[in-house]
């Protein structure tokens, strides 16, 4: 397959990325006071968002240096690979045999991991009711060549919002997934009481992903509808990192590590109060000298804009947040990673003509950074920026509609 | 073709009620032109979209302040797509506003129409703006607080 026809295949995988909208749908359920659109209709603009394509596709190295990538198309979620860092692509396998409506606007995305030559995918099933969805997870055995039929990972079957979620696996075969969860304010709701926001759920799979144990709560309160990070420490043990509700409205971020004993931190101040969801969620990254480097973006009006902050002893201290990107940009959508003491940090900005990534690098662990440069640019609609790494260097991964997929090599 | 036609148009007869407010594809270009036609004068130029709650506390908001301030200028802008225009129509008539004018985000480049409204609108709904006579303007996220609101208005609207 050559570049132009890869870019055939992904276009007929992209097209529209929807613009962003606000998701509440536990609110009105406990009683806004406007008057609600007819059911049938609010399902019918679901059913139609269900059914537009999307530009979000999600790439990942294997340890061998093979680049995978898992994008959805006709409601099916589709994994290829390439040795040659995406010029050109293995014909995709299908992972759901079943058509699914997969997520993949706003913060939703599939997620992919490869771990020694196991291929482990995750997204999310969008239901019949509008903002419902499940946690959906596959694996494939054989190279990527088939993926066995997609489980279900939330325990709670209620038709309500399981959204959001993330994907890690570890050297010893564990699979983690963590996810937004409206189980409780489900239940607040039947006994007439209030819950503010969703709850963070996580579950753990000790077979390699063949069954999960129960779910677990993580946190309560969480904002609704912003993506949820996850990074392995360097004990292979999960940390997630997500935008929370802090007091009676502040929508700040919040890190928990899934080791079972620890409690959540909170990560930011920045005290953005709003009746609104954002879609707008943080990124983590922890080097292998165990610092946390985290990226976020908030919109209060003393403190906005996108931020950056590390801890090198598991939250118990942070840096100084790093206000960075053009605000007058709308510098959004952050992503971080890290490389031993190299942490790259790219982002989107709109420069009044094309959407621009624009990235910094640090070599001291984050202590000081280079300059912003702009890495890639496109005249049209465009997915997130993600950044992604073959164990050595560091790759922007970002589908456009005008362009199709690229990934572009981070300098040093 | 012909019958075609007029299969077409006695379709979207029987579609649309006959005082449907226009539905107008919000573009490049289109908030220079909505600022153009109110020059020296106030108005609430409201971003909402079908998918988000606290918009539809928002539209209820803003028709009870149009009921007081019948002479209120107000434009909503759905960032939702001109296929959903009848769903949007629908819940504006719902809501009491068929009589604001309405436009829909007709570009899937979205990041350049939020720019050209305000480059510091990240996308978060609702978002109100209040433009002064002289296009200063107050922006928002979330449902703003009615208070405020009233106090603006009662500046330069009559109360009903």
């Amino acid at each position: 397959m050559n570049n132009s026809t890869i870019a055939l295949f992904l276009a007929a995988t992209l097209a529209v990325c929807p613009a962003l909208a606000v998701d509440h749908a536990g609110h009105d359920k406990s009683g806004a006071a406007a008057p609600a659109a007819a059911p049938a209709d609010r399902a019918n603009v679901w059913k139609a968002k269900l059914a537009k394509p999307s530009l979000a596709l999600t790439a990942a190295f294997d340890g061998k240096g093979r680049l995978w990538l898992a994008s959805i198309r006709d409601r099916h979620l589709y994994v290829s690979h390439s040795d040659d860092k995406g010029t050109t692509l293995s014909a995709p396998a299908m992972v759901n045999a079943e058509p699914e409506d997969i997520l993949g606007d706003g913060e939703n995305r599939p997620k992919i991991v490869v771990r020694k030559g196991v291929v482990y995918v995750s997204y999310t099933r969008g239901l019949e009711k509008p903002m419902t969805g499940d946690i959906r997870f596959s694996r494939s055995l054989d190279g990527g060549r088939s993926f066995s039929a997609p489980l279900t990972v939330n325990d709670n079957r209620e038709v309500i919002s399981h959204r959001f979620e993330t994907l890690e696996v570890n050297d010893r075969g564990q699979v983690f997934l963590a996810w937004l969860d409206k189980r409780d304010l489900s239940a607040a709701i039947r006994k007439g009481e209030k819950y503010s926001g969703a709850a963070v759920y996580y579950a753990v799979s000790d077979d390699g992903g063949a069954s999960f144990q129960p779910n677990i709560k993580a946190a309560d309160h969480s904002c609704e509808c912003c993506r949820v990070a996850m990074a392995l420490d360097n004990e292979s043990v999960p940390v997630i990192f997500w935008r929370h509700i802090y007091g009676k409205n502040e929508r700040d971020h919040a890190m928990l590590r899934l080791d079972g004993k620890s409690s959540p931190i909170r990560v930011s101040y920045d005290r953005w109060e709003v009746d609104a969801c954002p879609h707008h969620g943080g990124a983590l990254s922890i080097a292998s000298d165990g610092v946390s480097h985290f990226v976020w973006f908030n919109n209060a009006a003393e403190r906005h804009g996108l931020f950056y902050a590390h801890s090198a002893d598991r939250g118990n201290r942070f840096s100084a947040p790093l206000n960075f990107g053009n605000f007058e940009a709308q510098a959004g959508h952050p992503h971080v990673l890290s490389l031993g003491k190299a942490v790259h940090v790219a982002w989107k900005e709109f420069d009044g003509q094309n959407s621009v990534i624009r990235a910094m690098a640090s070599a001291d662990g984050g202590k000081s950074w280079s300059p912003p440069r702009q890495i890639a640019a496109t005249a049209g609609a465009s997915d997130h920026p993600l950044l992604v790494a073959d164990g050595t260097h560091a790759y922007l991964s970002w589908n456009t509609a005008k362009e199709g997929f690229r990934l572009i090599g981070m300098a040093p | 073709m012909r019958q075609r036609l007029w299969a077409l148009a006695l379709l979207s007869v029987l579609i649309l009620p006959a005082a449907a407010q226009e539905l107008k594809p919000f573009v490049g270009g289109s908030i220079k032109e909505i600022t153009a036609a109110r020059q020296g004068k106030p108005f609430i130029l409201g971003m909402w979209s079908l998918t988000c709650a606290h918009c539809r506390e928002e539209l209820a908001l803003l028709s009870s302040l149009l009921k007081k301030h019948p002479d209120l200028d107000l434009v909503l802008v759905a960032t939702d797509t001109p296929e959903e225009g009848e769903a949007i129509s629908a819940r504006l008539r719902q809501s009491g506003l068929g009589g604001a004018q309405a436009w829909v985000f007709a570009d899937p480049f979205v990041e350049r129409l939020r720019f050209e409204i305000d480059p510091r609108w990240y996308g978060e709904l609702p978002r109100t703006y209040l433009y002064d006579p002289s296009h200063k303007v107050l922006a928002f996220s979330g449902k703003p607080d009615p208070r405020q609101l009233e106090q603006w208005l009662k500046k330069y609207f009559a109360r009903h």
